[in-house]
């Protein structure tokens, strides 16, 4: 990890070449929920390949961008599209990004995912505030000699989830009548979707969604003292006794109608930031 | 040759160029190992060194990096046996890879160790444990999902071995009456291995307790895996450095984790000078 210090100097060197701005917040986008960038008011877009350093996205409906703009009158940086472990990247590259985003000035990092849903009482469409995470990926981006400059060497988590990013961004759901659960998110590596056995495991283990992504900016994030809000879009319901076939073009049909109560609550937890 | 054979016999090569190292340094053949695990070092401090040798002078072991660990052999006495201690150990977390972090195991089987005692340092799954109790290791569950060929016995005295010969069953006894005798708390349960670097999560916590784990932490079961492929036996031993209450849960920190250790290491002294001086020939 040693190495990582540099690397991340070399980017944010990059991108204050092309954006003179100071974060309060990073944004990460994830399947289907691009659009919120069209509320963002752009200073500059640079493409994922153009940045130093920079891993480059190649999963479905990920558009590979950094915008740095202003949303609701907060500058921030958001990545349209991430990187995924299962494309074969490793953690400490899919998470280089957040290091960036809080060496550009961010302090909080907003992370949003496609989520299968394993709570049988939440539906397609919801969302859910992530309020704590089990950790299923058999990898960890924080493997290696530790960086004291960048964080611990061993990282509490006891909550890697702000509690009153969390509470605030409910309270928004409920002005704007939007339905928002609270829950855990278990990260697989993916990219098979789980069978019906492991649905079944995984909401016994006690998880409420399950997605491939996300897990490891969180430890990241943590790592680096961020606080940490995460929203999580139910785009397919895993109930292993009345399992439907996944249908990619679906799930990110589902996202993008989801999509405008995902930049509401963003909207509004900025607003209050302002 | 093939690649595979190839990588073997320069691991073996690797194996004879540590061993030697140390044989040329202190040429004993201990029956006893020991793996002090964070914030135990304490136990050294009874063995009667005789050498003392730092990792990054043996050849092909890299230097440990963990809060805590010294990051030495001791080599010596203890209750007046032969005995090579490792003063800090290689985790995963480090980012070697696991043949390389388990070398030592290796080693210590060529310099002759039959009977190898390990302590951890593991958050307790167990909300009425208490900091500083310590836990014989019955059995494992592994989440680190590293195993390589190396960590795979076939047979053990011409029998094939499970899993379930890996913790010595009269050692646990053994230790559960001496306890009692010494008047200290002494549990017996299934230990967690992660890779770790960061504390679990709340629901991390409730997970392993559902799935049978009593405690949790970063090491033990790669050196276990690969000193089961020599028919060691096998007394491993996890300091409860704190309790994990997910449903009200409280910051962990490798410091906490230091000073928490420390409670616990006189018992882990007695415990394991009291195994030596029981063991029958």
């Amino acid at each position: 990890m040693i190495d990582l210090f540099d690397k991340i100097q070399e980017s944010v060197e990059f991108i204050k070449s092309k954006w003179d701005g100071t974060p309060k917040a990073g944004i990460i986008l994830g399947t289907g929920l691009g659009p919120l960038v069209e509320q963002i008011d752009v200073a500059v877009a640079i493409n994922y390949q153009d940045i130093p350093n920079f891993p480059v996205s190649t999963a479905p409906s990920h558009q590979g961008r950094l915008v740095c703009g202003t949303l609701n009158g907060v500058p921030i940086v958001a990545m349209q599209g991430r990187m995924h472990m299962y494309e074969g990247y490793p953690l400490k590259e899919v998470t280089l990004p957040v290091r960036i985003m809080k060496a550009l000035g961010a302090e909080t990092l907003m992370v949003s995912n496609a989520c299968g849903g394993l709570n049988p009482n939440y539906s397609c469409g919801d969302i859910m505030l992530i309020d704590d995470q089990i950790n299923l990926m058999g990898d960890n981006p924080l493997i290696g000699i530790n960086d004291d400059r960048l964080g611990v060497r061993f990282p509490d988590m006891s909550q890697p989830y702000c509690p009153k990013l969390i509470d605030a961004a409910l309270a928004i759901a409920r002005k704007e009548d939007i339905v928002a659960h609270k829950g855990v998110f278990v990260a697989v590596a993916g990219p098979n979707l789980e069978t019906r056995a492991e649905y079944r495991f995984l909401r016994t283990i006690g998880s409420d969604v399950v997605g491939m992504s996300t897990v490891p900016e969180v430890i990241v994030a943590v790592h680096e003292g961020m606080n940490v809000v995460g929203f999580s879009v139910v785009t397919d319901m895993c109930l292993p006794d009345a399992l439907k076939a996944a249908d990619e073009n679906e799930i990110i049909a589902i996202a993008k109608e989801a999509e405008p109560k995902l930049t509401k609550l963003i909207m509004g937890l900025l607003g209050e930031m302002a | 040759m093939s690649e595979s054979s190839f990588q073997q016999s320069a691991f073996e090569l690797s194996i004879k160029q540590s061993h030697q190292f140390i044989a040329n340094r202190w040429n004993k053949r201990p029956r006893y190992g020991i793996i002090l695990g964070t914030g135990a070092g304490d136990i050294a401090n009874a063995i009667v060194a005789e050498e003392i040798i730092p990792y990054p002078e043996v050849p092909h072991l890299p230097a440990s990096t963990a809060i805590g660990h010294k990051g030495q052999f001791v080599c010596g006495t203890l209750v007046d046996q032969p005995i090579i201690a490792m003063q800090g150990r290689f985790h995963l977390y480090e980012g070697y890879p696991v043949d390389q972090a388990t070398l030592p195991v290796h080693v210590m089987a060529a310099m002759g160790v039959t009977d190898l005692f390990i302590s951890n340092a593991a958050g307790g799954c167990q909300p009425d444990w208490i900091v500083g109790d310590v836990m014989m290791i019955e059995s494992h569950v592994d989440f680190m999902y590293r195993a390589t060929p190396r960590m795979f016995a076939r047979t053990v005295h011409g029998r094939p071995l499970t899993r379930s010969d890996l913790y010595d069953v009269a050692r646990i006894e053994q230790a559960i009456v001496h306890a009692r005798a010494e008047d200290f708390q002494l549990h017996r349960g299934v230990y967690a291995s992660m890779l770790g670097p960061n504390y679990e999560t709340r629901a991390e916590y409730r997970y392993l307790r559902k799935i049978g784990a009593d405690a949790v932490g970063m090491s033990t079961v790669p050196e276990v895996a690969v000193a089961a492929t020599y028919a060691m036996r096998i007394m491993a031993m996890s300091i409860i450095t704190n309790v994990a209450n997910p449903d009200q849960l409280v910051e962990t920190s490798g410091h906490d984790v230091v000073d928490a250790a420390a409670i616990a290491a006189p018992k882990l002294r007695s415990l394991v000078e009291n195994a030596i001086k029981n063991t029958e020939d």
